[in-house]
């Protein structure tokens, strides 16, 4: 039997439980079925036809999709499932006119990176995949950060600086158990604070957190620091991610 | 030997999958080959996140690496977004 460090274990198990909670502007429900749709699009035969063309604008037609969702929502689940590296703004901007919202769309995506990265870790470890999560009752809290303003991403974010004390410690509040500084990739997700700790919570056990990132003078993993980011390295090139 | 690992973990062939696994595993440990497990699928998530949010390079870091960009063609796969 595979054996899996505890602390893996248990921030997938609460990423994996988390997702049928309630969140910010999905309810739980609606987040098992992101989840589930994030599945299913691997099967779609649109996505199929699109990742094979040119451009995935040249093909036209509907997604194999399970009916549960929005159709703006399925066509961001399955574009950013199957073919993330040539997402573009111009997307983004047709999926916010269709009504998505900026808040859904960055909880949503927030989902959908979760799910991936649990399922392509126990397929890659040799382990069957996880029964989705059970969707617990309540409501989303739907609060938005005050601070939060458009610059970085395409839609707005939460800058450490224009954190107030109603938001939660997303950066390196002292003391604080996040250690999170200026990288744009960590204020992706801050326009949804709790999706954002949502992802990070379980990808630094995942990867490492940002101080043991450059601590070159001990090793935190089975894997020394240069093959984590030849694996990172690789994966970015697979994913055609520029980042 | 890793980047086989990552991939087959990427792609569609159970049995290549099964057989890179096995030789992580047998060459640097079962616990090298969950790490490493742990890092592809991370970073199949994260990868997801930047493409999906249109966030940038960090200013200090695109001016770090413009040369190496410049050389791989590397800002031509812009082009390709839609």
């Amino acid at each position: 039997m595979t054996s899996i460090r505890s602390d893996l274990a248990s921030a997938q198990a609460d990423a994996w439980d988390a997702i049928g909670a309630p969140g910010t502007w999905w309810s739980g429900a609606e987040r098992v079925a992101i989840a589930a749709e994030t599945r299913h699009a691997t099967g779609c035969r649109l996505c199929a036809a699109r990742k094979a063309a040119l451009s995935p604008s040249m093909v036209a037609g509907d997604h194999d999709s399970l009916g549960v969702l929005p159709a703006s929502a399925i066509e961001a689940i399955h574009r950013i499932r199957t073919d993330p590296g040539r997402l573009g703004h111009a997307w983004y901007r047709g999926l916010i006119e269709a009504g998505l919202g900026e808040e859904r769309y960055v909880e949503l995506v927030s989902v959908i990176a979760v799910t991936v990265a649990i399922d392509t870790f126990r397929r890659a470890a040799g382990l069957a995949p996880w029964p989705l999560p059970h969707a617990q009752a309540g409501e989303p809290s739907r609060r938005r950060p005050a601070g939060a303003k458009p610059g970085v991403a395409w839609m707005a974010t939460l800058l450490p600086d224009d954190c107030s004390a109603e938001d939660p410690d997303l950066y390196q509040a002292d003391p604080g158990p996040r250690r999170r500084g200026g990288g744009y990739v960590h204020h992706a997700l801050s326009l949804v604070p709790r999706s954002m700790m949502h992802w990070w919570d379980m990808f630094e056990v995942m990867y490492l957190p940002s101080a043991a990132m450059r601590d070159f003078g001990r090793e935190y993993r089975a894997v020394s620091h240069a093959q984590i980011e030849l694996l990172a390295s690789r994966v970015a090139a697979l994913n055609q991610c520029v980042y | 030997m890793l980047i086989a690992f990552a991939d087959r973990a990427l792609g569609d062939d159970a049995t290549a999958l099964a057989a890179a696994r096995d030789s992580v595993a047998a060459r640097l440990g079962p616990a090298a080959m969950i790490d490493a497990a742990a890092v592809i699928a991370g970073f199949d998530g994260i990868t997801r996140i930047a493409d999906a949010t249109g966030i940038p390079l960090e200013p200090p870091k695109a001016e770090a690496v413009a040369d190496l960009r410049a050389t791989l063609g590397l800002d031509r796969f812009l082009d390709a977004k839609s």
